[in-house]
């Protein structure tokens, strides 16, 4: 299991789009992908569980990766929130 | 022949295209087979990711890749793992297909709803569309694709929704009939907008016409030929022709100053409900905006929208009107504009109850938030505010405090706007007709509403077939209460216009001229009309046609 500590810059948070484009990145491993948040887990795979948990712009969270490929994943989570999701 | 009421002019001949839509019901089945019935639910996945592909590409084409985004995420949705998981799990417990599904995605309706975030609550209402578009799949029922009709339809419905209309290409539609609506309904605003000749209030026009008939739809006049014989085809294809021709002539107006043939100016602007029709307006040769009416922010919706959402919208109109006047009406919901979310109770008389400014003054926060949005477009053009349905002097003077509240606010906060904002009144009641004399002393502006004005001057229900016959601006108790209304606004010196159905009518165009309305606004597809009908008469014609019909 790995894990890594980031915080939210793009001003939309995780809405719609980079929900969409997160989950479509994540389906691709076969690890779990979880997002640690104001104490929930989301499942970092799943659009309708990500958007109802609000995640915001400047929120403080916590990716956990695992499974066979779970640096990979990570590595890919953590570059995509840390580049605001291109916007 | 049926016989209608012709609520867009022209004529149109084509074929017959039934739109109906469907009722999604069904009887929640047991399952023997689980694995059968899994497979139904992939079936209706991958039929409902094919069409939504579809529709992503239209919608590309036809308003840009922000639309077409929104319709994709839609299957980003449906292939969700916790959508399947759910969906699954409920039919292994025993349930069809069509249950799973809705079970499945009420849940997350409710989830998305309970947020107390506005932008997932609206999110929501994309889950609904999913969920529809799924059983419709599931249930075997095509829904007929409006935006597949081939050139030269009719389109037949009991009404013409908001979001038919996305799908109506211009081009191919020659014609619309209705079962139900009249001249002033959202049908006819539509078809008028559109430029689609359109009759109206056909009774059972449904099982009256039958998908691939051929008819001419008669705008005008309000009828509809069934099967047509070759002559009728030939003299309706004449006065089709006649009919654009003298649009085309409509068109040596463009451009032109809006005077009488004595030289009396007016202003001549349109009515608008976003600000995508501001642009409209301009390009239809209007010289502003005398109404814009604020609802469509507040519907189709699961929460209110924010102060800065409704500042963007009017911002966007003010720029692309460039200065030109932009007359904002303040919040006009209640009666028969429905908006879920405020909880608005059932009334016995809406129309006479909770709604409009009543409404607003009851809930300053919402209220002060829409009044600070256009404040601060205010800064960015020659906007004006306005209140609907005043029927007395404390509610404008409530109005204009919170409108001073307003800018204090934001003088405090350092944000621009225009510190002499005109503040003016809706005058559609007949209280507000009686008193017009009081109100004139408080208001910066009037502008009269001539479609609830009369509605309350005559007390008709318009959509009332029974009583209709009594719903003409042309009454005597109307027009004298509209020639009260005009003069008492000319003795204080503030502009008066008017931005109800009236305004365009060629009849009344004379007797406003000849009361001193300063400003006509009308939809946009009728100001040309407009200015060449206030070319036609001189002061002294008007004058006269008036004093002769103010006999009675």
């Amino acid at each position: 299991m790995v894990s890594k500590q980031l915080t939210i810059i793009n001003a939309q948070g995780f809405h719609m789009r980079p929900a969409q484009m997160f989950t479509a990145a994540m389906g691709k491993y076969s690890s779990d992908v979880t997002i640690k948040f104001n104490g929930k887990d989301v499942n970092g795979k799943s659009l309708l569980n990500i958007i109802p948990a609000c995640i915001k712009c400047g929120s403080n969270i916590e990716i956990v990766c695992n499974g066979a490929d779970e640096n990979e994943a990570l590595a890919e989570a953590v570059a995509m929130i840390e580049n605001g999701f291109g916007e | 022949m049926l016989k209608g009421i012709g609520a867009s002019e022209g004529f149109g001949i084509g074929k017959v295209m039934i739109v109906e839509e469907k009722k999604l019901e069904y009887t929640p089945h047991a399952v023997n087979d689980i694995d059968a019935e899994k497979q139904r639910y992939a079936d209706a996945v991958a039929a409902f990711i094919e069409e939504t592909k579809e529709q992503a590409a239209a919608l590309r084409v036809s308003a840009g890749d922000k639309e077409a985004e929104i319709m994709e995420g839609h299957i980003g949705i449906i292939n969700d793992p916790g959508m399947k998981m759910s969906v699954d799990g409920l039919i292994e417990g025993g349930n069809c297909a069509e249950a799973a599904t809705e079970q499945t995605l009420d849940m997350f309706i409710g989830i998305f709803s309970a947020t107390d975030d506005e932008m997932t609550q609206q999110r929501a209402s994309d889950l609904k569309d999913i969920k529809n578009a799924l059983l419709s799949i599931l249930l075997g029922i095509n829904e007929v694709k409006i935006s597949e009709a081939p050139a030269g339809t009719v389109l037949v419905a009991k009404e013409v929704t908001p979001s038919m209309t996305a799908g109506i290409n211009k081009d191919n539609i020659v014609g619309i009939i209705t079962e139900t609506g009249s001249q002033t309904s959202h049908s006819a605003i539509l078809a008028r907008a559109m430029e689609i000749p359109a009759v109206l209030s056909v009774p059972n026009a449904l099982s009256q016409l039958s998908s691939g008939e051929q008819v001419i739809v008669d705008g005008t006049n309000g009828e509809i030929v069934t099967a047509p014989s070759e002559a009728e085809i030939t003299d309706y294809t004449a006065r089709r022709d006649a009919f654009l021709r003298e649009k085309r002539e409509l068109e040596m107006f463009r451009g032109r100053r809006t005077q009488s043939a004595s030289g009396e100016e007016y202003e001549l602007c349109c009515n608008i409900g976003s600000p995508k029709d501001a642009g409209k307006a301009i390009a239809a040769d209007g010289e502003g905006v005398g109404l814009f009416r604020t609802e469509f922010l507040f519907m189709d919706r699961t929460a209110l929208p924010t102060e800065d959402e409704q500042f963007e919208a009017y911002k966007a109109a003010a720029v692309i009107l460039k200065g030109k006047p932009l007359i904002i009406r303040t919040l006009d919901i209640g009666g028969d504009k429905e908006i879920p979310y405020l909880g608005l109770e059932k009334e016995e008389n809406p129309f006479m109850g909770f709604r409009a400014i009543r409404y607003c003054l009851k809930n300053r926060e919402m209220f002060k938030s829409q009044i600070k949005a256009i404040l601060r477009a205010s800064a960015f053009g020659d906007v004006r505010i306005m209140f609907p349905l005043i029927t007395a002097v404390e509610e404008l003077r409530e109005g204009k405090a919170l409108v001073e509240e307003a800018k204090e606010y934001l003088r405090a906060s350092g944000i621009a706007f225009n510190e002499n904002i005109p503040v003016g009144v809706m005058t559609e009641t007949a209280a507000s007709g009686v008193i017009a004399d009081l109100l004139a002393k408080e208001a910066d502006f009037f502008s009269i509403g001539t479609n609830d004005l009369t509605g309350y001057t005559m007390a008709c229900d318009r959509g009332n077939s029974d009583v209709s016959y009594l719903y003409s601006p042309f009454q005597p108790s109307v027009l004298r209460m509209i020639k009260s209304i005009i003069e008492n606004a000319v003795k204080a010196g503030i502009p008066v216009g008017m931005c109800g159905e009236a305004a365009a009518n060629p009849m009344m165009i004379p007797l406003l001229m000849s009361f001193g309305l300063t400003e006509f606004s009308v939809s946009a597809v009728s100001v040309l009309k407009v200015r060449k009908n206030i070319a036609k008469w001189t002061k002294a014609e008007a004058d006269a046609v008036a004093e002769k019909v103010m006999i009675v």
